[in-house]
């Protein structure tokens, strides 16, 4: 079968620091990077060179933590080893505002999909934050440590994935209710299905876990060779990817569902899988391992990964920008390459 | 996978009040050059500058349906994860656990995960045992017991608090619980840092080391002596008089045979990894967790203190080794009670003296002079029991797990080899039947045809062995050591007798 999509290196930068975290301006001229040694910085991309244009923003003590840009607009959000959260403005590189939400690291950060509502993520503790740094809505504490915290598409719903429960809090003030789904094992990642009908956590314990929303019934699916820590559904809600060792393991869930069936086992890389996305909108799926491999794939089409590339260290972490037309990758060593996702013929 | 880089992790583990704060400080404020990485359960009181204090709250993890030998720390996952993000990485990092936290899912966690096996290697757990209040909570919790019993490194402290006799009866219950840890008597506890740091016990290269009386056969007495007496009464003495006290380091046994994690992060010892790369199935919900059925343990602590003296053909080692024998039988027979101020005789029988009362005495009376081995219970040091006037010709201490502790260690040894496929049934029974009581295993084995030891270290259900350096011109011997609660000597010795490679 002929390839139908290629990923051409479009730029690369090479920062002094591991490339924990990265997120994309909402109009996909900028990234933002968080770095393991502290630093926070912002690369853009020049057209016509080959290069990305990096500047620091600033620093969060021993080491960067997470890195969130608002959709549809310019405010940079990061935490960091400090225990803080600062909120910088990704474009004129000044930072607007320090929180320090808790005696403890703030692991994750997630706008909602307007941009009006920054969550993080400390421990057990769950905050909303408006653009501005003001506390919107401190949570009762979450009944564990969270390891994830997702968004659904229409920004109704935020939730938390802890041991033992996924709790979904539906963002209406001043109840803010709350649902928990209990299964004893320990969620690890958070993944509502695009078209809103599932959300679906990969687990500890070395299974995978999803609800369905409307009734609440789950499913547990086994057999996955240690934990499951990468989730991602395709923008048509059809797959649910997840990593398997060296393999990604994708559901179907069209028709009756995923239940009862085998599920689609993209094989090719030799090493384990650490960073796993689909692209936003369409069916093409990145992965990138322990084996320095970046992968694309086409699930449900095709068996063999459609294009790959080698990197210069191990990848850290893949983002795919908000249009789906570039994907970019830092790694370990501090190498940052943006790809753009080439259609043929 | 290189072993020698990966970043060594001392969990400290101890009640709230025992200590354990002041050590964490003292080795960071010591001048090592060092850097170290401190994850803190107890927020609060450590602080120096130059080193990395995180503050994580404890937060255990199933990692497999609930069982709970295969629970884990979920905050040093993520903490841990998060420290291997620096290119400057850390000589060192330290786990202090909160006072009542059991030590075995922070163990287990190095065992679990594969990302932190290859990056991370448990050098030793310490505990920080308040000398003061130990029997206190000894007596009435599980975690002090279950803490010194998972211990490498344990630290009596405050010992300037407690009376020297007293110190010596809770180093025995220490020691009764754990016997291959090596205890150091503390103040402040001050020790040097290399006593606590680098200690290599999960590390299989390191050799076994045991206190050889702890793998003697066992006896009802832990201690004799033969004594020359010519006719007439004597007097035995208990309480008052206090010796003078122990200062420093003690009881140095070596570390604990230890384990480099070989990608095996399964319940099936014997050296494969085993990972379940079933076929991915859907499945119904499954009852989550399997049970580990308890035993029922009875302590037949009779009142009083178990003696018997009986006449030795001389005042000599020799003649007091002939009346071992002997005293076994006499220890299995009734006792004769013997109160306060009571009389005993020589004789083939045992007596039960009472010694609830500090300070009494016993008239010893001898019809005949000759040569005479007094049989003890326990070591007269701990009532501090003697002969008035009359000092032992010659004494021996014996191996004795007649003790009153739940949890408690016991060693076996035998010169014979075992079968392989053998050994690794029991273990695979031993682990799953009873992995939930063994807090910590480990050993040499001595296998059949093989010429290299078989080494083996476990936590929990956790298991790691592989085969290591050649017996050599070393004499071949099985030693193993189970630590963990309500264990059967006789159930592990049939385990082991099971294991005997027939003769070829």
């Amino acid at each position: 079968m002929k390839t139908p999509a290629l990923l051409e290196p479009r730029a690369s930068a090479t920062l002094d620091d591991y490339v924990t975290d990265l997120a994309w301006s909402a109009d996909g001229t900028r990234l933002a990077i968080a770095g393991g040694e502290g630093q926070v910085f912002v690369a853009t991309q020049a057209s016509a060179s080959k290069s990305l244009a990096v500047s620091a923003l600033g620093h969060h003590g021993m080491g960067t933590l997470a890195v969130a840009w608002q959709p549809r607009g310019t405010i940079v959000a990061s935490s960091g080893q400090d225990n803080a959260i600062a909120l910088w403005d990704g474009v004129t590189g000044t930072e607007r505002r320090r929180l320090r939400p808790a005696m403890a690291w703030t692991e994750h950060l997630a706008w909602s999909p307007d941009g009006t509502q920054l969550a993080s993520a400390s421990g057990k503790k769950l905050s909303l934050w408006s653009p501005e740094g003001e506390l919107v809505h401190g949570f009762d504490p979450q009944p564990g440590a969270i390891a994830a915290i997702g968004w659904d598409k229409p920004g109704r719903d935020l939730a938390a994935a802890t041991n033992g429960a996924m709790v979904i809090h539906r963002i209406e003030p001043p109840q803010y209710a709350t649902r928990q789904y209990k299964w004893p094992a320990s969620c690890q990642t958070v993944s509502f299905s695009p078209n809103g009908r599932v959300i679906a956590s990969g687990m500890q314990d070395g299974s995978l876990h999803f609800w369905y929303l409307s009734s609440a019934k789950d499913s547990q699916m086994r057999g996955y060779p240690g934990k499951v820590h990468l989730t991602s559904w395709s923008g048509d809600s059809r797959w649910l990817a997840s990593n398997a060792g060296n393999e990604v393991v994708c559901w179907d869930f069209s028709g009756k569902g995923p239940e009862g069936t085998k599920p689609v086992q993209l094989s090719g890389h030799t090493d384990r899988i650490e960073c796993l996305a689909f692209q936003p909108g369409g069916p093409y799926l990145v992965s990138a391992g322990r084996d320095w491999r970046l992968a694309l794939w086409w699930p449900g089409k095709a068996k063999q990964s459609i294009d790959a590339h080698l990197t210069d260290s191990e990848p850290s972490c893949v983002r795919w920008s908000p249009d789906g037309r570039h994907v970019a990758v830092g790694e370990r060593k501090g190498k940052l390459t943006v790809f753009e996702i080439v259609k043929l013929g | 996978m290189a072993t020698t880089d990966r970043v060594p992790v001392t969990v400290l583990t101890g009640f709230l009040g025992s200590g354990k704060t002041t050590l964490l400080n003292r080795i960071l404020s010591e001048n090592h050059g060092k850097r170290i990485a401190v994850i803190e359960n107890e927020f609060g009181e450590v602080g120096v500058d130059h080193q990395l204090v995180i503050g994580a709250e404890e937060e255990i993890f199933e990692t497999n349906n609930g069982c709970i030998c295969c629970t884990v720390r979920g905050d040093l996952l993520r903490i841990l994860g998060q420290l291997l993000k620096r290119r400057d990485r850390f000589d060192y990092v330290m786990i202090e656990t909160t006072g009542m936290a059991d030590p075995g899912p922070v163990a287990q966690t190095f065992f679990l995960d594969d990302d932190l096996k290859q990056q991370f290697m448990l050098d030793a757990i310490v505990t920080v045992v308040d000398a003061l209040h130990f029997e206190k909570h000894l007596d009435e919790m599980n975690e002090p017991g279950e803490q010194v019993a998972f211990a490498d490194v344990i630290l009596l402290n405050k010992t300037d608090l407690v009376p020297a006799d007293a110190l010596e009866r809770i180093e025995r219950r220490v020691r009764a619980i754990n016997a291959t840890a090596k205890i150091f008597r503390t103040q402040n506890a001050n020790l040097p840092v290399e006593k606590v740091l680098n200690v290599g016990a999960f590390d299989l290269d390191r050799a076994l080391a045991v206190d050889a009386a702890f793998l003697e056969p066992q006896y009802p007495f832990e201690w004799a002596g033969v004594y020359q007496l010519e006719a007439g009464d004597y007097v035995l003495r208990t309480g008052a008089e206090s010796s003078a006290q122990h200062a420093h380091e003690h009881h140095v046994h070596g570390p604990g045979c230890g384990h480099d994690h070989p990608g095996h992060d399964g319940h099936d010892p014997g050296g494969e990894t085993h990972h379940d790369h079933g076929d991915h199935a859907h499945d119904a919900h499954a009852d989550p967790g399997h049970d580990h059925s308890g035993h029922d343990h009875d302590h037949d602590h009779g009142d009083g203190l178990g003696l018997a003296v009986l006449p030795a053909t001389a005042a000599s080692s020799d003649a007091l080794a002939q009346q071992v024998e002997p005293a076994v039988r006499a220890f299995a027979e009734e006792a004769r009670k013997v109160g306060c101020e009571g009389s005993l005789e020589p004789g083939p029988g045992l007596n039960r003296i009472d010694v609830a009362h500090d300070g009494t005495h016993f008239t010893l009376k001898v019809a005949r002079a000759g040569a005479y081995a007094i049989f003890c219970e326990h070591a007269p040091a701990e009532f501090n029991l003697r002969l008035e006037g009359r000092k032992p010709a010659a004494e021996r201490a014996f191996a004795s797990h007649h003790h009153d502790e739940e949890i408690g260690s016991i060693g076996l040894s035998d010169p014979r080899p075992l079968d392989p496929a053998k050994l690794n049934d029991w273990f695979s029974y031993l682990l799953q039947s009873r992995g939930a009581d063994i807090f910590r295993m480990k050993g040499v084995i001595n296998l059949r045809g093989e010429a290299r030891r078989y080494v083996f270290h476990g936590v929990h259900m956790m298991f790691d062995g592989r085969l290591e350096r050649p017996w050599g011109e070393a004499a071949r011997r099985n030693t193993l050591v189970f630590i963990g609660r309500n264990l059967d000597r006789q159930e592990l010795e049939a385990g082991l007798e099971s294991c005997v490679a027939p003769a070829p």
